[in-house]
């Protein structure tokens, strides 16, 4: 389970607060979405989380245990991939069980489980610059399941893959965190991925960022089995979500302007 | 299930010598290179033709072959050797520290602010400036030699190697920092492999400047090697015999970076990859 508790983050460059009171928490085996218009502080928020950034105050608790740096119980998949452009497919996978001081041996099979889990196996020699971006993506989506992790952070990860590309993935996606029960806090851009993936959607809003509302999903899993877009019930949560951002999104651009 | 292997150009390993042979020659006999030999070829009569009327100013290939076939071995080859000792010796120094330099003062601000201004200083003096100077310490012996190509390599590997150390893609480090890397270990994992194209680029200009830094150190001063060769056959206007040590030398560099480029692409064969997308 991970929960955020008040946390704060002021950036003493740009003056203003980025999260305001930002609380939440994500339940073992579920799958949380973040959403909320450029500038609203999402990312920052799974930074904290992540322990790449520290809060201003607040705390972060990975199942109960506070937790406000990196640790091997969070694993995090970036916009942009960032694998390692000297290290082929196996080796970036196996980053992280390398820097735990796994044995080559133990590391290269196990990253060799999770790149067969995401469908690469033929391609584990190759090098990132010789991948298309959605099999980078599933490389950097394998990394981070290779630790093990309790908890999965994945910041837009999905965001620069076209769109074709973006929907296989998130079918994909969807169907390794309901089968390992993983606790996932994902953050997007968009309502559609977001209500396609989540148990529960979380609404930011913008100037300070802070949690404005809520939304559980209750269409029934697996949502690619089925046309849940048809579904009067995805509709209405679409609508609402929409709703809500648009008057975000129109005070963003006011306090811009 | 046995399948026939048919010999192809490019994967001689398996096709065994004869394979190897139709490699070889599918690569020697192209359009490409017919048309460099022919190149060659009227370049090389059109020198001979002019040259022969000026033996004093321009030289021509027959007579830089007849002298190559008289002083090669006696005089140019030992002093030959004994530049590229020089040369080879000093990038050794020169690489090592250039390195440890750059490094330290790519990811240690303490080593950045002190010794950046005498880094480009130093680099910025012309090194001809400093070759008075160096006689008088180390006198006109070996060491000279070496010092002068130490010090031209040293400066645009320590340049280069600092570009890269402190260039080291934030996001890359995030990585490091997420999948728990001490700092030792994102030393080696992220910012070492992410410097190396910036290393081979200082490497090549350090060595370049290796080179002629060595020939000018002994034209200057010393009583052995190429570069004293190229001068005293200048005084005696053996025009032919100065174009002998002029063309090894200018084969002797292309094969050198040659070499680098070769050893580059084995060791940073991303970095070519992402140019070229």
């Amino acid at each position: 389970m991970l929960e955020m508790l008040d946390v704060n983050k002021a950036f003493p460059t740009s003056g203003g607060k980025v999260l305001d009171g930002f609380n939440l928490t994500v339940d073992e085996g579920e799958f949380v979405s973040l959403i909320g218009p450029s500038g609203c502080g999402k990312t920052t928020a799974l930074r904290i989380v992540a322990g790449l950034l520290p809060p201003s105050s607040g705390l972060v608790f990975v199942n109960g245990k506070a937790s406000l740096s990196p640790s091997r119980e969070k694993a995090i998949v970036f916009q942009h991939f960032n694998l390692f452009p000297w290290r082929n497919a196996l080796d970036n996978v196996a980053y992280g069980l390398e820097m735990q001081g796994v044995k080559k041996a133990d590391r290269l099979r196990i990253a060799r489980e999770y790149l067969d889990l995401m469908g690469l196996s033929a391609s584990e020699k190759q090098f990132p610059a010789q991948l298309s971006g959605g099999m980078r993506q599933r490389i950097g989506i394998a990394r981070a399941l290779a630790i093990a992790p309790k908890v999965l952070l994945m910041d837009e990860p999905f965001g620069a893959l076209d769109a074709l590309t973006r929907e296989y993935l998130q079918g994909e996606l969807a169907r390794i965190c309901e089968e390992r029960r993983l606790t996932t806090l994902f953050v997007t851009h968009s309502i559609d991925e977001a209500i396609y993936l989540s148990d529960r959607v979380v609404v930011m809003g913008v100037q300070p960022g802070r949690v404005i509302a809520e939304f559980k999903i209750s269409l029934p899993k697996p949502r690619g089995a089925y046309n849940f877009r048809a579904e009067p019930a995805y509709a209405t949560v679409r609508e609402e979500i929409w709703q809500l951002l648009e008057t975000q999104i129109v005070r963003a651009e006011k306090v811009a302007s | 299930m046995r399948v026939a292997v048919r010999p192809v150009p490019g994967e001689a390993g398996i096709a065994g010598l004869a394979g190897w042979r139709a490699a070889l020659k599918h690569r020697l006999f192209t359009r490409r290179n017919a048309l460099r030999l022919l190149s060659l070829a009227v370049v090389g009569s059109v020198w001979e033709a002019w040259g022969r009327g000026n033996p004093f100013f321009a030289s021509y290939p027959t007579a830089i072959m007849e002298a190559s076939a008289r002083i090669f071995f006696p005089e140019v080859l030992p002093a030959f050797v004994t530049t590229v000792t020089a040369l080879f010796v000093g990038i050794a120094i020169a690489t090592p520290i250039g390195l440890a330099v750059g490094f330290a003062m790519g990811r240690i601000r303490l080593a950045d602010v002190a010794l950046t201004p005498y880094v480009n200083a130093i680099y910025a003096t012309p090194r001809i400036a400093l070759i008075p100077i160096l006689v008088l310490w180390l006198g006109i012996d070996f060491n000279l030699r070496i010092t002068i190509v130490a010090l031209g390599a040293v400066f645009p590997i320590i340049v280069n190697t600092y570009a890269g150390a402190k260039h080291v893609d934030p996001e890359l480090l995030d990585i490091g920092r997420a999948f728990m890397a001490s700092p030792r270990q994102a030393l080696w994992s992220i910012v070492l492999p992410s410097s190396l194209p910036y290393f081979f680029a200082g490497f090549r200009i350090g060595l370049g400047r290796g080179v002629s830094g060595v020939i000018v150190a002994e034209m200057t001063a010393a009583l052995t090697g190429i570069g004293r060769i190229l001068i005293s056959h200048a005084k005696y206007l053996q025009t032919a015999e100065l174009f002998v040590g002029i063309v090894l030398l200018g084969l002797f560099s292309l094969v050198l970076m040659d070499a680098v480029t070769r050893v580059q692409r084995r060791m940073t064969p991303w970095a070519n990859w992402e140019q070229a997308r």
